[in-house]
């Protein structure tokens, strides 16, 4: 069941994350929003810091999953690691199922 | 101008500041003010220009968008199912493009819209943060709106806006040795035309508060009671006045470049369903 979970950061930016829990692994991992970053490439290490990682996985334990993953001149902005950690948990616990087009 | 006193924003306490105001007269600028067209030309014109004054081929640009059609700018980032309401489009006959910034969606209609474009050489904004770049880039902006009784200021990251609500919003992204800076803003609007097309209007208001396209927006022929084309001419002149613009024209190998681009990348699915 597909799950889907936003966080809005206190800059007001959106961040968006759409996923699919199978056998306690996060999985077709989607981030999206409003937010900024450079190069527009990083978006993929976030990704894939993602994928695969345990739906029980903490906060911070996402954050630093993702903080690793990050090629070092990633720029975010509007948004951070942990501000993607927070959308992914909450479309974990209380994820709606996302709406179809 | 205005008398009334305004808060500095953060690059104008930076003890370089008027270093980086200087900065702007560094460049012999070029204005293009042209017809309207496709939201896929726009999105297309905007990277080509991009790296041709990266690559140093063309001046730093000061470009005016008209555009042909309603249409839906979404942000690099965002998820097309999550932003627009494909009913709502297809009866409002929006065209949805991608465009390379990131950001929030904008629903535009051509008469409503004023947009524009800075392209220049990334020195211009060397040294400042991402952050600070937005409002050193439409610092020009500020003062128009101003001398037009708009009591604007600059919101970070990328709003402007006035005490009257958000006027519009910037995008930048920094590539190929330049600086693309692009801002639309409302000259008018049709809230109930918007809400039918955004999904931003409607559903993540209640529990999320606002987002880039439904933050209480006044447009600007309501706080300046001036037509549409007074207020862009406003806006070149300016700029004109601040930092000097010659008129130019988008060349003939700029144009079959963006027009290839727009073609193969902009109206493309893979691009528009990046993030689907």
């Amino acid at each position: 069941m597909a799950s889907h979970g936003e966080y809005k950061t206190p800059g007001g930016k959106l961040v968006v994350v759409d996923l699919v829990v199978d056998d306690g692994r996060l999985q077709n991992v989607e981030v999206s929003g409003d937010f900024f970053l450079e190069p527009p490439e990083a978006l993929t290490d976030i990704v894939r810091a993602l994928e695969g990682a345990p739906a029980a996985a903490s906060e911070a334990e996402l954050a630093q999953r993702i903080q690793e993953q990050l090629r070092p001149d990633a720029e975010l902005i509007g948004f951070d690691a942990a501000s993607v950690a927070v959308a992914v948990r909450r479309a974990v616990t209380d994820g709606r199922p996302r709406e179809r087009a | 101008m205005s008398d009334r006193a305004y808060e500095p924003n953060p690059w104008e306490l930076l003890p370089r500041a008027e270093e980086l105001r200087q900065r702007w007269l560094e460049h012999d600028w070029q204005l293009i003010r042209e017809g309207p067209r496709p939201p896929e030309m726009h999105m297309a014109l905007d990277e080509v220009l991009t790296y041709e004054v990266g690559r140093g081929a063309r001046p730093a640009t000061l470009r005016i968008w008209e555009w042909t059609q309603n249409a839906v700018i979404l942000g690099r980032f965002q998820s097309v199912r999550n932003e627009v309401d494909p009913d709502g489009a297809a009866k409002h006959g929006v065209k949805v493009v991608r465009r390379i910034t990131g950001g929030g969606a904008m629903f535009t209609e051509p008469q409503n819209a004023i947009t524009y474009s800075l392209y220049a050489p990334e020195s211009l904004v060397k040294g400042l943060s991402f952050v600070d770049s937005y409002a050193f880039m439409d610092d020009w902006v500020l003062e128009a709106l101003r001398s037009m009784g708009v009591e604007a200021v600059y919101k970070p990251i990328n709003d402007i806006s006035s005490a009257q609500g958000k006027i519009g919003g910037a995008a930048q992204t920094r590539r190929g040795g330049a600086v693309l800076h692009h801002v639309m803003a409302a000259y008018d609007m049709n809230p109930a035309t918007m809400l039918e097309v955004l999904r931003i209007g409607r559903e993540k208001l209640s529990d999320k508060g606002s987002t880039s396209a439904n933050k209480r927006v006044t447009p600007l022929r309501e706080q300046t009671q001036m037509p549409r084309s007074a207020v862009l001419d406003r806006l070149v002149e300016t700029f004109d006045r601040r930092y000097g613009l010659t008129e130019g024209a988008i060349t003939a190998a700029e144009l079959e470049a963006a027009e290839r681009l727009a073609r193969d990348k902009f109206l493309s699915d893979d691009w528009l369903y990046l993030l689907p």
